[in-house]
């Protein structure tokens, strides 16, 4: 889910945008949060970019290390050239290909604190609060709309919980 | 050579196959929607909004849904697509197909275009398709490794295929239940709901013969797709596969 999760809001805001990423064009960047041991590979083609957990034994053409701290940070906009200086990030192969997902990171406003804490299942309650809440809105301004929205909400709930509308909000 | 190939766990000719199953889904394709939501409890659309959800399809792209039945994948891909975009339906059994048709007519969709093909001889040219996607299809088809080189031949570089598939279940317990379910209390929904047992306990025994998870991605990677990963839903009693070309 989280990888999904991010793979959406990457590619909703490259679609929505039309940002050109020809300079990502086939290339398999590796990404290793080392202090969370999360490693997560972006595979870009055809202006689309796949994040992958298996590479089937390929090597990744730039690989990334770098800490919890400077994950969130490259999410949150930090300057991309601050983290190299600070040493905060270790990277192996071209920059210039790590510099642009970094701000393809940066451009998506992916809530990333909540997709992490999403990852151990904190904000499942949260999340319900919120979708009841939506649930009320719907049936104010529907009576038919309120069962498509408390179907679809669950639907989300159950199976994806981190793809949600607070997060679509963010990331358009 | 091996000339024949499991129809449930019946063993038949190779050639035979493809006429079984038709029998099938000419059974029960008015009844299908129905039944698969009476079998699954709903959770069916839980799997399939899943699928769609991870299928990256946008504006404007091509979708291919093979095996696509009664249509409700296909739905969901138009709606993603825009009328920019293009999405045919896609399947063997002409029954089918005409379920999908009214279907969609009765969602307002008149710009899916329906054609019936064997998933092992697509219709259509190389490198054409976004995203192709099979739900509920693979299991059926006679010769597995050529539909999925078929699959990958019509997508373009960069397309992703999507698997929907019953899976092996992983915990044990799980497993127990639900094949107590699927022998026992299915074939009986068949008999009340469809009139037909013995379809719907072809259903049960056809996911038994199914490769799992690891096997049919290693089946993928083969056909030629760089990547392949799977996605385990419900305990693994369903699967998604997603393959990348490259």
């Amino acid at each position: 889910m989280f990888r999904l999760a991010i793979e959406k809001a990457l590619n909703h805001m490259i679609n929505v945008n039309s940002i050109n990423i020809d300079r990502l064009d086939n290339s398999l960047v590796s990404l290793y949060v080392d202090d969370i041991d999360l490693k997560l590979f972006f595979l870009c083609l055809n202006s689309r970019i796949f994040v992958i957990e298996n590479t089937e034994n390929k090597d990744a053409n730039v690989d990334i290390t770098l800490n919890k701290n400077a994950f969130l940070s490259l999410f949150k906009g930090t300057s991309f050239e601050d983290l190299i200086e600070s040493e905060d990030i270790e990277i192996n192969g071209s920059i210039k290909t790590a510099q642009q997902l970094a701000d393809l990171f940066a451009l998506s406003s992916i809530d990333i604190e909540e997709l992490i804490s999403q990852y151990t299942g904190d904000v499942i309650a949260h999340q319900l609060g919120r979708t009841i809440d939506r649930i009320k809105d719907a049936s104010a301004q529907d009576k038919d709309s309120f069962i498509e929205g408390l179907k679809n909400e669950f639907t989300t709930l159950l199976i994806a919980p981190s793809r949600s509308k607070f997060f679509k909000k963010r990331a358009s | 050579m091996d000339k024949t190939t499991h129809f449930g766990y019946k063993q038949v000719d190779v050639e035979k196959k493809q006429g079984l199953v038709k029998g099938v889904f000419d059974s029960v394709a008015g009844k299908y929607d129905l039944m698969n939501d009476v079998m699954s409890m709903g959770t069916h659309r839980l799997w399939k909004n899943y699928t769609i959800s991870s299928s990256n399809v946008s504006e404007g792209d091509q979708v291919l849904d093979i095996a696509g039945g009664t249509g409700d994948l296909a739905i969901k891909f138009r709606k993603k697509v825009g009328e920019s975009g293009k999405v045919i339906l896609s399947d063997i059994n002409g029954s089918m197909l005409n379920e999908g048709r009214k279907n969609l007519l009765n969602h307002g969709i008149i710009d899916v275009d329906f054609v019936q093909a064997n998933a092992e001889s697509l219709p259509f040219e190389d490198n054409t398709f976004d995203c192709v996607s099979i739900a509920f299809g693979l299991r059926n088809v006679t010769n597995k490794d050529i539909a999925l080189q078929q699959m990958h031949r019509v997508l373009k570089k960069g397309g992703t295929l999507l698997i929907l598939e019953f899976s092996k279940v992983e915990n044990e317990m799980l497993k127990k239940i639900y094949d107590l379910y699927s022998f026992n209390v299915i074939p009986k929904f068949g008999e009340f709901f469809a009139s037909d047992e013995d379809s719907y306990q072809y259903l049960a025994e056809s996911i038994r013969k199914h490769p799992d998870q690891e096997t049919l991605k290693s089946m993928t990677l083969d056909a030629g797709f760089g990547f392949c990963e799977y996605h385990n839903l419900t305990g693994g009693i369903v699967a998604l596969h997603k393959a990348i070309k490259t």
